[in-house]
């Protein structure tokens, strides 16, 4: 019988090199409830479902078999309807290709670069496994304790969804005319996980509102909501979707955060304003402090762009020809334009962007680097996208939320 | 019909011996930390002999019953994903290192209090404690006809007529309902949960039952109730002897060998 090497997968029963897999955190029933992504291990562009990561605001719910689901369409519109998965797929379907990245990715970033201190690492991972054990006690860190973790990074991949327009849904049961927005509610239910968004803040030493128990929602703008790439999915990377990613059917939102991807959706409903859901209105906001009264709800990405060739980890470098390479995405439109420099910022050139580059997608770029003399580096790479923005574009917030900022790889050349 | 199943969730009978230790002092017998534990193979073939009677009587409701703690919740999540309506868990601490006699006591409260059951099923005896005596407690208890054994029930009209098994061959006896029915695994394998119900299951309706919800007073259940007293458990201790047969020929060590096992039983 083949057996497992160290270095590498047996894969449909040849040695295979050693696949990408998430950093995942399970419940005590063995079960997967986070993860984050091996960023600097994929190649491609999609990332594989079983790499993609994973975040969950309430309970996992448990799975709902696709022949059992019904989604409920009402509020606002001509002709509520109730539709099974055989319903849903007899719309015309579409497919996008979109990057999915948490809110509070690579937060900690901004205090790196606002204050300098410990860097945060793509490669040394938080230990999930120890924030799933406290999620299952409903358990709270200290601010100390928050301090001494490693901060959320690599909570972003890329995937193929296929799915249904939410516009044709939407055109079908007709909208009234003064319908604003479009609230989705998933059957994933429970009492908020407040360790998530303490961690998300940096300190525990303030009170957070506390809604009870809730379903997960979101009430997104009806301009969004009639995007032609704004989808119901129920297929992802060619498959199914899986249930940790919100089957039968998720809402699929490209080049807005993870936390408007509503996963088990289970009803729309069409309302003449925003709504407060807990999620928009006290959490993934954007604000001076917990008690600021102008808080804000995220919606679009910034625009990003990291290096992951080479990695700080990888210093020291030799002399030589290096190739510096990475990915850049936005959340308004497709990339333009990279720019690399290797010397802390005082000069720029461009990048190549490796086709395709596409609206939702994240892009491949890469620069050669010759480099013949020793000493400390500073490398650095910003992007541009299609609407003219160039990183970083999104300021500091107490949530810490959607950090587009410019991070440097520091390496010494020998 | 509502037909009620008790089933016990129990560490895993084909686990070897030494995945268990014995407290003496506490006169327990451990499971190892992390022992798999399944439904008791007896009350799974139980809730397959409720199903089958399902498929004869269309609208008939299922009730998985199980006495222990939070981990009995996957005894029913188990009897529910095989295509149980609906569970109950009597779980207390009071419930606690009972014997037959208030686990009949108890199931019977909760028997009770479910109210109009048509037919009560348990296996013939739990995988674990092999008393055999908890099915003909229950009927005791709420006065019910018990039939034990069974290797096929058929339910006709007010009555319930089972095929029982007996060590030299079978009889077919029948009673009026409500009664209760001990299952045999000759009734045959139990179904694999599908998919569909494995998901469904999830969100079956579970009540949690204590002592109090019953109606039971905290010393007449559980260990304070029990009228079993377990004086000691122990390892049975093995001994082996091996006698190495002589002779002059192979033939003759073969007929010395047929001598000594027909003088062992063994032949």
């Amino acid at each position: 019988m083949a057996r497992p090497e160290i270095e590498g997968d047996w894969v449909m029963g040849w040695p295979d090199r050693k696949r990408a897999a998430i950093s995942a955190g399970k419940d005590s029933q063995g079960r997967v409830i986070n993860g984050r992504c091996p960023v600097t291990q994929l190649e491609g562009l999609l990332t594989p479902t079983d790499a993609y990561y994973v975040v969950n605001q309430l309970e996992v719910p448990e799975p709902m078999h696709p022949d059992d689901w019904v989604l409920q369409i009402g509020g606002l519109v001509d002709r509520p309807i109730a539709l099974t998965l055989k319903d849903l797929m007899k719309f015309p379907g579409r497919t996008v290709r979109a990057v999915t990245e948490c809110a509070g990715n690579d937060a900690g970033f901004f205090d790196y670069v606002q204050k300098g201190g410990k860097k945060p690492s793509r490669i040394n991972q938080q230990d999930m496994n120890a924030r799933a054990a406290m999620r299952e006690k409903n358990a709270v860190p200290s601010t100390e304790e928050i301090s001494n973790e490693s901060t959320t990074t690599c909570a972003v991949s890329a995937g193929e969804f296929t799915g249904v327009p939410l516009a044709e849904v939407l055109k079908k049961v007709g909208l009234k005319n003064n319908a604003q927005s479009v609230r989705f509610q998933g059957f994933d239910r429970g009492q908020p996980d407040l360790a998530v968004q303490y961690r998300s803040v940096g300190r525990s030493d303030f009170k957070l509102v506390d809604p009870g128990v809730i379903n997960y929602e979101k009430g997104m703008p009806m301009a969004k909501a009639m995007h032609p790439d704004t989808l119901l999915a129920w297929s992802m990377n060619g498959e199914w979707l899986t249930h940790i990613h919100g089957a039968p059917v998720r809402v699929v939102t490209p080049g807005w955060s993870g936390n408007w991807w509503v996963k088990w959706l289970e009803q729309i409903e069409v309302l003449d304003h925003i709504p407060q859901c807990y999620y928009q209105h006290h959490y993934f906001t954007y604000g001076e402090g917990p008690d600021d009264p102008k808080k804000e709800m995220i919606t679009s990405m910034g625009v990003r762009c990291i290096i992951l060739n080479p990695l700080d980890e990888d210093s020291p470098l030799e002399r030589g020809s290096h190739k510096i390479q990475g990915r850049a995405w936005s959340g308004m439109g497709m990339i333009k334009r990279v720019e690399v420099s290797t010397d802390g910022g005082k000069t720029w050139a461009d990048a190549h962007l490796e086709e395709p580059v596409e609206r939702w997608l994240w892009v491949r770029w890469s620069l050669l680097w010759e480099v013949d003399k020793p000493g400390a580096y500073q490398i650095m790479a910003r992007a541009t996208d299609e609407t003219g923005r160039v990183q970083p574009q999104i300021p500091w917030n107490y949530q810490r939320k959607h950090f587009d900022g410019i991070v440097p790889t520091d390496v010494t050349v020998v | 019909m509502h037909i009620a199943v008790c089933i016990k969730y129990i560490p895993d009978p084909e686990a070897a011996f030494s995945m268990f230790s014995i407290d003496e002092q506490a006169k327990k017998v451990i499971p190892a930390s992390g022992l798999k534990h399944v439904v008791s193979p007896f009350d799974e073939q139980a809730i397959e002999a409720a199903l089958r009677v399902r498929e004869q009587h269309a609208g008939t409701r299922i009730t998985v019953i199980t006495l222990g703690n939070e981990l009995s919740r996957n005894a029913l999540k188990h009897g529910l994903a095989m295509g149980a309506d609906d569970g109950v868990l009597l779980a207390d601490a009071a419930f606690e290192d009972g014997d037959a006699y208030t686990t009949a006591i108890t199931l019977a409260a909760a028997l009770k209090k479910l109210g109009a059951i048509d037919l009560v099923l348990t296996g013939r005896q739990a995988a674990d404690g092999d008393t055999g005596v908890v099915g003909a407690g229950i009927g005791e208890l709420l006065n019910l006809p018990v039939l034990t054994f069974a290797k096929s029930i058929a339910v006709d009209g007010k009555a319930v007529r089972v095929e029982r098994v007996l060590d030299d061959g079978g009889e077919i006896v029948e009673a009026d309902l409500p009664a209760v029915v001990t299952v045999s695994n000759e009734i045959g394998a139990p179904r694999a949960a599908s998919l569909r119900e494995t998901m469904r299951a999830a969100r079956k309706p579970v009540v949690v039952w204590n002592a109090s919800d019953l109606g039971l007073e905290a010393n007449a259940v559980g260990a304070a109730g029990s009228r079993a007293v377990r004086e000691c458990v122990f390892a049975p201790s093995k001994s082996v002897q091996c006698e190495i047969i002589e002779a002059s020929s192979p033939e003759a060590q073969g007929a010395q060998l047929a001598q000594r096992l027909r003088e062992a039983r063994v032949l």
